[in-house]
């Protein structure tokens, strides 16, 4: 009898042993970034104790990110979401948080994390007039295009993972220095790069590089839209036309987003160089990360400026 | 003399500079000479050292940049750092006056049409031929209440057919919860009820000129109503919405309740709706749709047919299937696009049938004569869209329309309506489109009617969920 009670008392052990459910694991922050730089930032800053999800994947205009109902489950279970800010996401944000239900990412909250905080904007309109296109009333809010502003952005994504996890305090300030220490390296390597694009003039299709501009010392000769959001018309192509010409613009920039032919056009008629250049990782192929894509766009613009 | 001349000798020798020097001891001529050579070692020293400095000197002024260029450098720098603060400051100033401002938006939409029927024939409080008039002017106003809750109101004004006259009115005005647990949202007031696809969506926004007929004969236009709405979005990976809600009307058609209201004679509503990412460029947006009014006592007034005989509604239910399949490339769903959308309804209302139409209105004394009876009439109706997006301006598109009569499902009418729009700008839109109705429910004949319908946005203006 005693035998068969412990017996089958270790049995019961045996069998509870095999089936307990295994120690759970610290749950992950769960993180929305609205364009696929942030992503790239949160992952490097978070490691392992971060789960990145993004609603742009890089390929689109960061102004037609489509609002897909399949990205409400996600922002619906987010811990912290983070946005270039400066309005560049006007257009597909707003709705989306409206029916996430989730107010620890509303505006205003702890967990809606603005990487703008603490950039100086650049061409700030005087006017919001629908006149002007579809103006962002703060700003320019492609910033992240300068990679010393996006160190910017990096220290608001560090500062919001400690304020939302301060446990893991030491191991974010060690992701984020490990990374700006490589990040650090890269700007010297871009500056020595670019330095022949000092002075080179350019257009583009939309007004995404100003920022890279005065950064790399560019000079920004004017855009293919008639106005942000505008398509161009036959009149506004012609003289754009004329004055590249006139200030002899060497670089067609377009973003692969829009249409080829009207810049192909542009750039047949001037003698300029059409080249397509991402304006978030993801964008063009083997620019997955921040460093490749902006690898890319210094290698791409500085080969075009060399032939 | 001698011993004299010895002594004198002995002195002078002593006293010569060879007996002087004989008397200075070697060591300090040794220490003499060697402080003298420590200080001449010293003095080259200081001089090699004086050459030095005089080289790196020379150095340094050689590669010591000129004071000007660099203070003209810091300068522009300092320019061009407040020329930026000065314009965010600008900016600031024109915004701060208007804060506590709501959003405000006015929405312009007018339509220039030519009808081949009249409106006798029709049915339409327009005249046939050709015609101009504002459908409507919107002027839409929104912001928070407070950290709880988001407001908006939605004022429209139309003008008098016969007069035109315009009026305004209130066509939405409600409250929106923004903080509720449970992932529940409550909407109150006076709104568009979340129902099928297109019934809560403005005339402007619609993706082609005119209502589908169906939500207008089975809703009565859009599905406005005085209540309270509650969505819920369910807790899991997929996302899966659920509306239900509550009102004392649905639709434009006032709804009578008599001298009292039960609770239960209110109109209910209800839609699930789901999506689905088939790829990710196609997506699969589909739902269900219900509506009940258990007394509407007499909505739309007694309904008088062809044959005589009256229709007085007694009670309403809806039903509703709608699915919207779209292709847009991630990469330029600006520039290119396709949708299909499609809606069916399926109504069972109650009237009160009076065969021999002693109720109509037309007569002297409409009264009950007794040979009235309570009865069922089934009907159902769809539409059904395509559009193609050609270009961020060019967009064309095809719609059929199919409804039976509510009161008498073998009166049906069809319209097919090619369409093509031109967004001039995202605020400025123009829209051509042809309607061929072969059968109109009023008259029974066919129709023809082009509308060339020109909407126009100023101010502030935000796509809402629902406008997605």
């Amino acid at each position: 009898m005693k035998t068969r009670i412990f017996g089958l008392c270790s049995l019961s052990l045996i069998a509870a042993s095999m089936f307990a459910a295994p120690p759970a694991q610290p749950a992950k922050i769960r993180i929305v970034t609205t364009l696929t730089d942030l992503a790239d930032f949160a992952r490097t800053i978070g490691g392992g104790l971060v789960e990145v999800h993004s609603l742009a994947t890089g390929v689109e205009d960061t102004h037609g990110v489509p609002m897909k109902p399949s990205f409400v489950p996600l922002m619906n279970r987010a811990d912290l979401l983070i946005l270039v800010g400066l309005e560049c996401e006007h257009a597909f944000l707003p709705a989306l948080l409206e029916a996430s239900k989730n107010p620890r990412i509303q505006k205003g909250s702890p967990g809606y994390v603005d990487c703008s905080q603490g950039i100086t904007p650049l061409e700030v309109p005087i006017s919001t007039e629908h006149s002007e296109g579809d103006v962002h009333p703060y700003g320019n809010p492609h910033y992240m295009l300068d990679p010393l502003l996006a160190k910017i952005a990096i220290e608001n994504i560090y500062s919001a993972l400690v304020a939302h996890a301060p446990q893991h305090q030491v191991e974010f300030a060690r992701n984020r220095d490990a990374y700006l220490v490589k990040l650090n390296a890269k700007i010297a390597e871009w500056q020595e790069q670019a330095k022949p694009l000092k002075g080179v003039r350019f257009v583009s299709y939309h007004l995404h590089w100003p920022y890279f501009a005065e950064r790399f010392g560019m000079i920004y000769s004017g855009t293919i839209e008639l106005k942000p959001g505008i398509d161009p018309t036959p009149r506004h192509i012609e003289q754009l036309i004329a004055s590249m010409q006139a200030e002899r613009v060497k670089i067609v920039v377009r973003e692969p987003q829009f249409p080829e032919r009207v810049p192909s056009r542009i750039a047949a008629q001037t003698g300029a160089k059409l080249i397509t250049l991402p304006i978030m990782p993801g964008g063009v192929p083997q620019t997955d990360t921040y460093i490749e894509m902006m690898d890319y766009i210094i290698r791409t613009l500085v080969a075009a400026v060399s032939k | 003399m001698k011993r004299a001349l010895w002594s004198f000798l002995a002195v002078a020798l002593a006293l010569s500079p060879r007996t002087v020097h004989a008397q200075i001891a070697p060591s300090a001529l040794d220490v003499l000479k060697q402080e003298f050579q420590q200080l001449k070692q010293h003095m080259q020293q200081m001089e090699q050292q004086l050459q030095l400095l005089q080289q790196k000197i020379e150095q340094l002024e050689a590669a010591k940049p000129a004071a000007t260029p660099t203070e003209t450098v810091t300068q522009e720098q300092m320019r061009q750092q407040n020329e930026k603060v000065d314009r965010v400051v600008e900016a600031q100033k024109k915004s701060l006056p208007g804060e506590f401002n709501p959003a405000i938006g006015l929405v312009g939409e007018t339509i220039f049409s030519h009808r081949s029927g009249s409106s006798t024939a029709t049915g339409s409080d327009r005249p046939g031929g050709f015609d101009v008039f504002q459908r409507s002017v919107e002027m839409v106003l929104s912001a928070s209440i407070d950290p709880f809750a988001k407001g908006y109101a939605v004022v429209n004004a139309q003008a008098d057919p016969v007069t035109g006259e315009a009026t305004a009115s209130i066509e939405e005005a409600a409250l929106q919860t923004t903080s509720l647990p449970w992932n529940l949202s409550v909407t109150a007031g006076r709104f568009f009820a979340e129902f099928g696809r297109l019934s809560y969506i403005h005339d402007h926004e619609l993706p082609f000129v005119n209502r589908p007929l169906v939500l207008d004969k089975y809703i009565g236009g859009e599905s406005k109503t005085d209540g309270l709405q509650v969505n819920w979005l369910a807790p899991m990976n997929h996302y899966l919405s659920l509306t239900v809600g509550l009102g004392d009307q649905f639709g434009d058609d006032p709804n009578n309740p008599g001298p009292f209201r039960a609770f239960h004679e209110l109109n209910f509503w209800s839609r699930l709706s789901t999506y689905f990412d088939l790829t990710p460029n196609w997506q699969l947006e589909t739902g269900m749709s219900g509506l009940l009014n258990p007394k509407t006592e007499d909505l739309g007034g007694v309904l008088v047919q062809a044959n005589g005989s009256t229709l007085t509604e007694r009670a309403r239910r809806l039903a509703g299937f709608d699915l919207r399949i779209t292709y847009a490339p991630l990469r330029n769903n600006q520039f290119r696009s396709f949708t299909w959308g499609t809606e069916v309804l399926v109504s069972n209302n109650r009237y009160l049938i009076d065969p021999n139409g002693s109720l109509n209105p037309a007569n002297p004394s409409p009264l009950l004569d007794g040979d009235e009876f309570p009865g069922h009439v089934s009907s159902q109706g769809l539409y059904s869209y395509v559009v193609y997006k050609m270009d961020r301006r060019w967009s064309f598109g095809f719609t059929f329309d199919w409804v039976e009569n509510p009161q008498n499902r073998y009166d049906r009418t069809a319209a097919y309506s090619p369409f093509l729009t031109l967004s001039i700008s995202h605020w400025n839109q123009l829209r051509l489109q042809y309607t061929h109705t072969t059968h109109n429910a009023v008259s029974g004949l066919r129709d023809d009617a082009f509308s060339l319908q020109w909407a126009w946005i100023i101010g502030s203006h935000a796509h809402g969920w629902q406008q997605r």
